[in-house]
Formats: C-alpha cells, structure tokens, sequence
C-alpha cells in the first residue's frame, strides 16, 4: 500500500514535471535563442548560446521602434481600461441595486452579446469610425473598446454579494448614488475590480485584430502589429530570427513579471469570482 | 410630488445605464444589425452604391467548396481545442489539488501562456515548428522519429495551430477546475468513502458531477474562442498552407479586409453567428441532463 502510493507520487509528480516543461519550453527557448548569433541559431545541435549575444536587446531595444510600440499599447490600454472600469461598474451598479423596468431585459442583451463572436462586429465598427475620421487614431480604438462585456459580468457577479441593507443604510444617510458606488461598494469588492484591471488591461495590451485592422500608420501601432511587421520585414533577407525573438522576449517577459506578482488576483479572480456557477 | 420623485429615480438610472449602453449599442448591436443588411447587398466598401441582391451572397456562399472547407476546418479546430483543453486542463488540476512544495511554481508556469500575446508566443512557434532549423523536429529526430513539415504543409498545419492553442489555454482551463475542486463538498467523499467506494469510482460519482457546471461553462468559453480564434492563425499559416488552416472567421476576415467583398463576407459572419447561437443552444439543452447545480 505505501509503496504504490509512493509510486503514484512520484508518477504524478513526472507527469506535472513534464507539462511544466512542455509548457515554460517556448519562453526557455526564446530567451536562449535571444541571445545566439545568427549562426548559432541555424545550427540545432547548439543548444545553448557560446556567448550571450546581448547585442541582440540592445539592437532592438535603441535601433528598433518596438519600445515606441509598447509605449502605444501602454497608452492605449491605460486609457481603455479606466473608462471601462467607470462604465461597467455604474452599469453594474443600475443592474444590481437599482429596480427599472427593462432591468431583465437589458441583462439579457447583454449577457447575448457576451458570447457572440466579437469578429462579426468589425466591418460596420470600421465603417462607423470611417464615418467619424477616426481610423488610424487611438481615439478610434479606444472609444470602440470603452465598453468591457466581461468587466459588467464580473462586477455584477461580485456586487450581488454586497447586502442591499448597506446600500439602504447609506441612501439614509444621505449619500449619492455615485458616491455610494465608489465609497461603499467599490472597496467592498476591491478584488474583482482588481482582477477586472489586470484581465482586461492584458486583454487591450495583447490585443492584435481589431487594432491591426483600424491603424496602419508607423507611429500608431501596437505592440502586437508591430512585433508582426518586424518579423515580417526582415523575411525578405532571411528572418533575423535572433532580434526577432529578442523583440518577442521584451514583450513577454514583462507581462510575465507582472503576472508573477499579481498570480493571486487572476488565480482566485477568476477561478472564483466569474463564471455562471462554479 | 410623487411624480418628481420617480423622474428623478428614472433620471438617475438613465445615468448609470448610459455610458455602458451607447457604445455597446454603436459598437456592438448596431452593427450586427447593420451586418445582416450588408449581407443582403453586393457592397464592395469602394463604390458608393450598392444593390440588394437578397439571398445572393449566401447562395454563393453556400455553392461554394471553400466555403465547406472552412466550415471542416472549423468544427476539426474547434473540437481539436475543446477536448484536450477540457481533459488535459481537469488532469492537471487534479494533479495539483493538493498543495506541495514547488506547486505553486507550477501552477505559475501552466498559467503564464495565457497571459502573453499571442502573437509574440506564435512568432515563438513559428521559429520551433521551422521545418530545418526548428526545435520541434529536432526534438522528434533525437526519438528516432521522422520529422514533420509542421506548418508548412496542409497535411500537419492544422495540428501545428492547435498545439499552440491548446497550449496558451490549458492553464485557464486548468485555473477554473482546481476552484472547483475546491469547492466539491467534503462530506462527499466521505460518504462514498464508507461505502469503500474505489477512487475510480468516486471520481466518476462524485467528482465528475459536482464539478459539471464548470465543465459546460469551459466548454462554452472555449467554443466561443476557438470559433474566434485569429491571431496564431494570422501569424503561424495565413490560413494556409492551401487553405487547410482557413477557419470561418480567417475566411470572413479574408473575404472582407483583403477581398473588400462585403456582401460574402457578411454572410459568413452572419453564418458565424448563427453557428454559435445554434451551438449554445444545443449545449444550454444538453447541459440539463449532465450538469447538476
């Protein structure tokens, strides 16, 4: 008996070894490959670098516009995330607390829209801006992104658990709604609003379709189009595949930083807070 | 003064409602409505008019064999994501329900791809899946195995974008499995513990339907995003190599950013839609005979 529940363990622990290694194996070896000469990369059976080629970074970080393009993306989501944050919560708000008649009815378009395929919103969302001369501006991809479906979900789902007394309580004392949502409830759900925060200002930062499709122009892309467009030009020589995963490693590994800091607020935000159920 | 009062309680839920509800309408309703229309036109975003040809662009959508092909291809991808998404992502949470020292590197490192940008991480791939230089032969070759074209050709490209899918969303799928774990009451195993039920069994009995509301909730998630999947596909094929990576969405998308054939590509996201509803409402009805709240 203690044998066998010996050998489970270590098989368990063989089995979880392995998936970690396939999984961390891209990250590992684009580091690796960062940081290889334009030889070294060619050549499989080299699989650690003779030398760090930090060239490569510095190459890409001084003669490449990759920083300018994180910069547009940190801009750029910054800005989407705050108003997403005001506008789902004062909906999330009405939702909850307040009684109106079409209160269900509005849930239910909301909650339909959650899962229809965003994509099939982009030709008429084009033409719309189009319309407003706001294609290839930030102004265009942030007044199209300023409404978050998930954000309304997630802090409807947390405000339901806040008891209506304390908001009756506070009605009594004289307090505005506005100043109820953001002095009451808001620090009584703080978790969700933060898990909302990293969850969509990753989502904005990362985001590549919609974006790729409204700006074109060389300053005011984001850092997904414009990895894409350095990796792209260099095809026609030959990929640089050694800048091209330096650029790719300066855009990971910081997001990957943050998420090894904020690990709590997306494990326990999503794994308990949203969701129908579950 | 009554009727003062509930102006301004209408007032004020206009208030909150509206800065959420304008945008969803201009950016969300409107132009699914507007969609259909334009898929009952010959619109080509260029001329300023257009003709109504009613039913035309489905009718030519629906003689159409790429069209069928990317129907295939979307069901092979979808369900090529969904099933070991959902199996592989239970597993590990299993593996790691209880805690131990280094589990919560591990749960670190499953979860981080689904946090990086997917176009960065599918230029990372592109690079592994390079049929000469790559790693991903290399690693087959060192196994005595023969090593693949990946996504260089039609035969092995569609496994190549699901590898990368499955791999960016086991972790989230693993996330919400182990939450649910959690939450399987105790009392449970116990019971079933007296009976000296087996642990196969009492996985089956047990575990299986206290977490199934999770399992349909990560089965819609995961259906709603593979049928949107764009980005790997974007980077890694194009769609191709001869169309056998073209999903519903790449041809939509192909149809109308690249083609400028509004009219067809309409109708394809209108088919999109249609799809999703349809499948939501197969799953909703299916969902009341295996998930137990």
């Amino acid at each position: 008996m203690k044998i066998k529940t010996g050998l489970q363990k270590t098989g368990k622990v063989c089995l979880l070894f392995l998936f970690s290694i396939f999984t961390a194996f891209p990250f590992v070896w684009m580091v690796l490959s960062a940081l290889k000469t334009k030889a070294e990369i060619m050549d499989v059976s080299k699989f650690f670098p003779a030398e760090f080629q930090w060239n490569n970074f510095y190459e890409v970080i001084f003669h490449s516009p990759l920083l300018k393009y994180v910069w547009n993306s940190l801009f750029v989501s910054a800005i989407t995330l705050a108003i997403q944050i005001v506008t789902a919560a004062m909906i999330a708000y009405a939702l909850v607390f307040m009684k109106f008649k079409g209160r269900k009815v509005l849930f239910a378009i909301i909650m339909g829209t959650y899962m229809l395929p965003t994509a099939a919103t982009y030709i008429p969302s084009y033409i719309i801006l189009a319309d407003w001369n706001l294609l290839n501006t930030f102004t265009g991809l942030i007044i199209s992104n300023c409404v978050s479906i998930f954000g309304i979900f997630l802090l409807r789902q947390a405000f339901m658990q806040v008891p209506m007394g304390v908001i009756e309580a506070a009605r009594i004392d004289g307090a505005s709604r506005w100043k109820i949502l953001w002095q009451v409830v808001c620090p009584m759900t703080k978790s969700s609003f933060i898990t909302f925060g990293l969850m969509n200002f990753i989502t904005c930062y990362n985001s590549y379709m919609w974006p790729s499709l409204i700006t074109d122009s060389d300053e005011k892309l984001l850092v997904s189009q414009g990895l894409r467009k350095f990796f792209i030009e260099g095809g026609a020589y030959g990929t640089e595949w050694p800048l091209v995963m330096a650029g790719s490693a300066l855009i990971v590994l910081p997001l990957l930083i943050l998420f090894a800091f904020t690990q709590k607020w997306f494990i326990n935000g999503i794994g308990g807070d949203t969701g129908m159920k579950g | 003064m009554k009727k003062k009062l509930t102006l301004r309680k209408i007032g004020s839920v206009w208030l909150f409602v509206i800065p959420a509800l304008i945008p969803l309408i201009v950016f969300w309703i409107y132009p699914i409505l507007r969609s259909i229309y334009i898929s009952f036109t010959d619109w080509d975003y260029m001329s300023p008019t257009y003709q109504f040809v009613f039913l035309d662009n489905f009718k030519a959508l629906f003689k159409d064999q790429r069209f069928y092909d990317a129907l295939w291809n979307t069901v092979v991808f979808t369900l090529g994501t969904l099933i070991p998404t959902i199996v592989l992502g239970l597993l590990l949470a299993l593996l790691l329900q209880k805690s131990f020292k280094g589990s919560g590197l591990i749960k670190f490192i499953l979860f981080s791809p689904w946090i990086t940008p997917t176009v960065a991480v599918s230029i990372v791939w592109t690079w592994i899946y390079e049929p000469n230089n790559g790693i991903a032969n290399a690693i087959l070759k060192f196994f005595g195995l023969p090593g693949l074209q990946w996504i260089k050709s039609s035969q092995t490209a569609m496994l190549a974008v699901i590898i990368v899918t499955v791999w960016k969303s086991l972790g989230y799928a693993m996330i919400f499995y182990l939450s649910a774990l959690e939450k399987v009451p105790k009392e449970l195993y116990e019971a079933s513990g007296m009976d000296g039920a087996k642990s196969w069994q009492r996985f089956r009995d047990v575990t299986i339907p206290c977490i199934s509301p999770t399992t349909f909730f990560l089965m819609i998630i995961t259906m709603v995003n593979s049928l949107q999947a764009y980005d790997q596909i974007q980077i890694l094929t194009q769609g191709g190599p001869s169309g056998s990576t073209r999903t519903l969405l790449y041809m939509y998308y192909q149809l109308g950013f690249e083609e400028f054939n509004m009219g067809q590509a309409t109708a394809v996201a209108i088919v999109l839609i249609l799809i999703t509803v349809l499948l939501s409402v197969v799953q909703f009805t299916g969902s009341k005979k295996w998930v137990h709240y």
